[in-house]
């Protein structure tokens, strides 16, 4: 196996249950997102683009449709002779085998994987996030500021930085402190989840963590603690670019807005670093002369005879005549039928709205506007003929032609 | 489920001349079509989705945009270990002259047909576009005990074609063959799309070949329609001939306006491929208005888009209106722009404030990378 400079370590073993519905049958990072993406085209297009092409992809919760997904890599270049992108589950040893206890564990039982490429560098990674980052200016800073730990970080709003891991600094970019959701801030740099780390070190530390019994094996809770305490060289690397978690419906929802929005920095178009996905074979989108299209993205294979205004249609849906799509979601496969309604809500794959029903209501018309949020309706789902699906309500079966929920 | 006992052949460089400019620096087989497709992806995608995976290209010239078009065959799944896709080119050997017609064309491509072990050859034309289940006339053309069969539909000769066969049947059987009836109705058209065994091929070309033979149709099937089991497979799916530019966006228009023909053509059990390019969804700005169109990804629609075809990456600016057209890829058209049954190839910019109008009966053709 030939040397690498550094291997990128994906952890896509989540189930993002904040998520619910949307989640029940897929990883996270495999949630649909802008139209013709899922989220982990995002850190796997970054690596592919910044030059890292050998990763290992962490699965644990529902695989399936993630392993698919990634298959053998082609679409972000990932399927090469030598490195690739690799799916790494849990797996059993002559001592048996464990689940994934922890982000730390789950790189720990792969520490075999990463040895075999000899890296000088291990780059950690999540599938949960919205960015594009070019992952080998990091690894510079990382090289020439000899650190063992480089932790990127993003400026936030100084009122959020409680919701963050906040990363106490100087003014040189070295790390005193880390706080995870302080109550009392003491700076906005929040922790982006991506770390540079030198390998030995970072194997030593998985390896002692490990042997403590009392730790929960996680890179936030434990390892970056641990190697503060011991006062190796950790640095700060400030992005300043967009940045979008999207763990939870309203996250998932305005981060999918925000490529309508003109003022938002992310540019998914530009030549010089596209974010790959794999793309059905779909023919191109038809738009009928009933169909009134203003401001949204539509992709490939969508049947469009409605009326579609903000919002994101991803590929094959289709919209029948007098139906009506607003500031919503619709993923693969799905059909809004005659006359049905969609407002403030994201529609899984495959579900069927059937005609004259109506799903999600705009925040004007609802009366208790702390009762108000996105309406969800999971995949495969049917909602009957005039049934109503009200604002907030997140849909896991069928409904009923007539119902209100 | 079949063995892999098919083979294919398509020719795409079938007919470049009748396109005049379109065709100018590309063959026939990569002409753009219908917002992200080649015209050679309707033939392949017929071969491939009939499970056949092992499938020569023989070209003659302008081939550079279709090898970059079809790369290693990945996009067809024919990026194979065994089989996969052969791109013959011309000059085979030292001796080789560019080749004419398909006699000398296959000729030229006799060791990959002696090499292969599949029993059936089925060869293409790239010039139809068609989507069809190959899968029956092969099934038909082995029950059948035909030696040869060639598919046809129903239909008007195509006008500015020489070549085209018009059958005249018995039964399914071939009695004679008619080449250029010009405009005349009710012909039986061939598609150009023939099945015969490997070894007659063989055979057929090795002595056509010997004769000086160039033509397949004119020169071998014609005066030897007695000697051989030859027989017509109706096709009866949307197929069209390019013929001319003017079928072209005749073509066109039929994917447009007619929901039957996008059904038949985009067919869910066995759909088109083409490579792919990652581009973003399309678009929709603010004051867009767009109305019966095929529209494809990476487009960013400002203004008024009618009955056309925007191909991938399509910029058009606010306050253009485009009419009856079709832009292909990349094009970049400003604002207050005004376009009317108007063929923009690729990369043409449209500059701010200007105003091209074909009619419908003689629409303008841009070339590529023009600036208007």
């Amino acid at each position: 196996m030939k040397k690498k400079e550094c291997v990128a370590m994906l952890l896509a073993g989540g189930q993002g249950s904040r998520l619910g519905v949307l989640t029940q049958m897929i990883a996270k990072p495999a949630v649909p997102y802008g139209g013709k993406y899922r989220i982990i085209d995002f850190p796997l297009s970054n690596c592919t683009n910044s030059g890292i092409d050998t990763v290992g992809v962490l699965t644990q919760y529902q695989p399936l449709e993630l392993n698919d997904y990634i298959g053998s890599g082609k679409p972000w270049d990932l399927d090469r002779s030598d490195g690739g992108v690799h799916i790494l589950p849990p797996y059993q040893n002559n001592k048996g085998g464990d689940w994934y206890k922890g982000t730390a564990n789950a790189i720990y039982q792969n520490i075999p994987f990463i040895q075999r490429y000899d890296p000088d560098y291990v780059l950690i990674l999540s599938g949960d996030h919205i960015y594009k980052m070019d992952y080998s200016e990091m690894i510079e800073q990382h090289k020439s500021s000899g650190a063992d730990c480089t932790i990127a970080v993003l400026e936030v709003p100084m009122e959020e930085a409680s919701r963050f891991g906040i990363m106490n600094a100087n003014p040189d970019g070295t790390i005193y402190e880390f706080e995870e959701k302080p109550k009392e801030p003491k700076s906005n740099l929040a922790s982006m989840g991506i770390y540079v780390f030198s390998w030995d070190k970072l194997k030593k530390y998985l390896e002692e963590d490990e042997a403590d019994p009392n730790s929960s094996n996680d890179f936030g809770k434990n390892i970056i603690p641990n190697m503060l305490n011991d006062n190796q060289k950790m640095v700060v690397y400030r992005f300043a670019d967009y940045w979008k978690d999207v763990g939870t419906i309203d996250s998932l929802w305005e981060a999918n807005l925000d490529l309508l929005n003109p003022k938002v920095e992310l540019d998914l178009s530009d030549p010089k670093w596209r974010i790959y996905s794999r793309t059905p074979n779909a023919p191109p989108q038809y738009i009928a002369d009933t169909a009134k299209v203003q401001n949204s993205l539509i992709t490939e294979g969508c049947d469009i005879s409605g009326t579609v205004d903000f919002s994101i249609l991803f590929e094959s849906v289709t919209i029948e005549e007098g139906a009506i799509v607003k500031d919503s979601l619709i993923m693969p496969g799905a059909t809004i039928k005659k006359n049905a309604s969609v407002q403030y809500a994201i529609i899984a794959e495959n579900s069927v709205i059937d005609e004259g029903a109506s799903v999600g209501e705009r925040p004007e018309d609802v009366a208790d506007l702390s009762k108000w949020g996105v309406s969800v309706v999971g995949a495969g789902l049917h909602i009957g003929k005039n049934a109503k699906v009200s604002a907030g309500i997140m849909i896991r079966e069928n409904v009923k032609e007539g119902d209100q929920q | 489920m079949r063995k892999n006992t098919c083979m294919g052949i398509v020719f795409p460089n079938a007919h470049d001349e009748l396109m005049g400019e379109m065709t100018e620096k590309r063959s026939m087989g990569s002409l753009p079509f219908c917002g992200r497709y080649r015209v050679i992806d309707f033939a392949l995608s017929n071969l491939v989705n009939a499970g056949i995976s092992k499938v020569g290209i023989i070209s003659r010239s302008n081939y550079q945009s279709l090898m970059d078009h079809i790369g290693t065959g990945k996009a067809w799944d024919l990026d194979r270990k065994s089989g996969g896709l052969y791109f013959l080119s011309p000059y085979s050997n030292n001796e080789a002259k560019l080749f004419v017609g398909h006699i000398d064309a296959l000729f030229g491509a006799m060791d990959f047909l002696k090499k292969s072990v599949e029993q059936y050859v089925v060869m293409c034309d790239a010039d139809v576009i068609t989507n069809i289940d190959l899968s029956k006339m092969i099934d038909r053309h082995i029950e059948s005990g035909a030696d040869i069969t060639i598919a046809y539909n129903k239909g008007a000769m195509p006008a500015n074609h020489h070549d085209v066969m018009n059958f005249n049947l018995d039964g399914d059987k071939i009695t004679s063959i008619d080449f250029a009836a010009f405009n005349k109705a009710d012909c039986n058209v061939s598609l150009d799309i023939t099945i015969l065994s490997r070894e007659l091929l063989i055979d057929i070309v090795n002595e056509g070949h010997s004769h000086n033979y160039t033509s397949l149709t004119r020169e071998i099937l014609n005066p030897n329609i007695d000697k051989y089991d030859i027989r017509g497979y109706e096709i009866t799916q949307y197929a069209v001939i390019m013929d001319s530019p003017e079928t072209y966006v005749k073509a066109t228009q039929d994917v447009v306006n007619n929901p039957e023909v996008r059904r038949q053509l985009f067919c869910k059990k066995h759909p088109v491929f083409t490579k792919t390019r990652d581009d973003m969804p399309t678009v929709y700005g603010l004051d867009s208005e767009v109305t019966n169109c095929i529209i494809a990804d990476g487009c960013v629609i400002e203004g008024t888009v009618k009955n056309s075809v925007l191909f991938r990456g399509v910029k058009v600016g606010k306050g253009t209106v485009i009419k009856d057209s079709i832009i292909m890829q990349d094009a970049v058209i400003g604002d207050n722009v005004d376009l009317q049954c108007v063929t923009l190839d690729k990369k043409v910019k449209v500059n701010t404030g200007k105003t091209l109008r074909g009619t419908s009966t003689y629409p303008i053709y841009v070339r590529k990378n023009a600036i208007v």
